[in-house]
């Protein structure tokens, strides 16, 4: 009886330890040195906690343009569209169509995970792809969600394919009316292009005005979400170039990690 | 003989959960995240949630570690004046920040999950806001020096103290201490 008592402690405290070597998260590395344990207590030592992060921006003055420019696109044409879409439209519908868009998307999140060798995931994806397709009638409704293996698989996408095989970003770039991306990340949205039925239908079937409906309703869907992103990342920025390019690289090494 | 079995396989049960080191952080931090939300639930404009969100993070947040972490190295060449100016604003700063994140009236659904203890003392919990549709991935770094104090909050991977310790380099290598704290003054008074 003492033995077993004594085991059950045992595995007790074993269990205890083993608790606190759980691994930092994968963003736990972002921008940020966990490894020496500092107290917040300790007065100055703490502050390289947090690195700059760097990414080389040599065309920097363009960019700034650019990033004034789309300022100015998001403020007087995107945000009102943005803004009219959401009112006009009832959210059961946006969702739907939401929904819909991003289960047509399957092929980038598909390829991109085969070409990481996550070949779970892939299988992942093509289940849910079929269930939500199929139950989902087309992939208006997600009943995906209520499956916990597929509720939650970070999407593949070409940039982050590209960072997973060790190509660097490259120079920073902000493009017109898309915003903050990188030499890396831009060619990696040509593949993502590519790989959307999305933009198939233009592409085979050249552009009559129904072709064009279907790239714009889904510029018109992903516009609130975008507007979102932007207004987080710049709204009580001290420089919103530099804070948007911030985020642009902590958020795409966070993707990288997935 | 089975029901002592049962006993200890209980207490087994109940203890491992107790025994995580984890334990008072994430709970701290379920206490923090259910004020703010009951806060942001019952306000009925921007401004009034702001308002009512700022004592709410001034329990929970270490604003002065913060800021010193936000302004990287230099800070040693802050003034003492200069620090606590800089730490006033940057505390408004924040409290603005967060608070825009949520929308008067709304009411997310939160799940936390597996904390995370990168080194002693320190405690990251991920947690993840499901709100109309959409998820969003929040981590929570908390430390430990007068009760657990959260000191960054990384949402979608994007660190509150690593995006602001970039654009302060940036002000510092201009103008150091001054250009900082100049930056600081312009940006709280654009949007009084």
């Amino acid at each position: 009886m003492a033995l077993l008592t004594g085991i059950v402690t045992a595995s007790l405290l074993i269990g205890c330890a083993a608790k606190k070597e759980t691994p930092p998260t994968a963003s736990a590395s972002v921008g940020h040195k966990t490894s020496d344990g500092k107290s917040v207590k300790s007065g100055d030592d703490d502050l390289e906690e947090y690195g700059v992060l760097l990414i080389p921006d040599p065309l920097e003055p363009l960019n700034r343009a650019t990033f004034t420019l789309n300022h100015g696109i998001y403020v007087i044409l995107l945000r009102p569209i943005s803004k009219g879409y959401t009112t006009v439209v009832p959210k059961l519908v946006r969702t739907g169509v939401h929904n819909a868009y991003e289960n047509v998307k399957f092929p980038i999140r598909f390829v991109n995970d085969t070409l990481q060798g996550k070949f779970d995931r892939a299988g992942l994806e093509t289940g849910k792809f079929l269930v939500n397709s199929v139950v989902g009638i087309g992939g208006l409704g997600r009943p995906s969600d209520h499956i916990p293996a597929m509720a939650d698989i970070p999407a593949g996408n070409t940039g982050q394919t590209f960072a997973k095989w060790g190509i660097p970003h490259g120079a920073y770039l902000v493009l017109p009316v898309l915003g903050p991306s990188s030499v890396r990340d831009t060619v990696g949205l040509a593949g993502d292009y590519a790989l959307n039925p999305v933009s198939w239908v233009t592409i085979l079937f050249g552009g009559y005005a129904w072709t064009l409906a279907i790239p714009s309703v889904n510029t018109l869907r992903s516009l609130p979400v975008q507007m979102d992103i932007y207004d987080a990342a710049t709204k009580d920025a001290i420089d919103p170039y530099v804070a948007a390019r911030s985020a642009y690289v902590q958020f795409r090494e966070e993707d990288a990690a997935k | 003989m089975n029901r002592l079995l049962l006993t200890l396989a209980t207490s087994l049960l109940v203890q491992g959960g107790l025994c995580a080191s984890t334990q008072v952080p994430e709970q701290r931090l379920k206490t923090a995240v259910d004020e703010v939300l009951a806060q942001a639930k019952s306000s009925s404009n921007p401004d009034e949630l702001a308002g009512r969100l700022g004592p709410v993070l001034q329990k929970y947040l270490s604003f002065e570690a913060m800021t010193r972490r936000a302004v990287g190295p230099g800070w040693r060449q802050f003034s003492p004046s200069q620090k606590k100016e800089a730490a006033k604003l940057f505390t408004i700063l924040i409290i603005r920040t967060y608070s825009s994140k949520f929308t008067p009236g709304m009411n997310p659904e939160i799940l936390f999950k597996k904390a995370a203890t990168p080194a002693p003392g320190r405690v990251e919990v991920p947690t993840t806001i499901l709100y109309q549709g959409s998820k969003y991935g929040v981590t929570y770094r908390m430390e430990e020096s007068e009760g657990w104090k959260i000191t960054d909050v990384v949402i979608e991977g994007v660190s509150l103290v690593a995006n602001y310790r970039t654009q302060f380099d940036s002000e510092f290598k201009k103008g150091g201490a001054e250009a900082v704290v100049g930056s600081l003054t312009q940006t709280v008074d654009q949007r009084k």
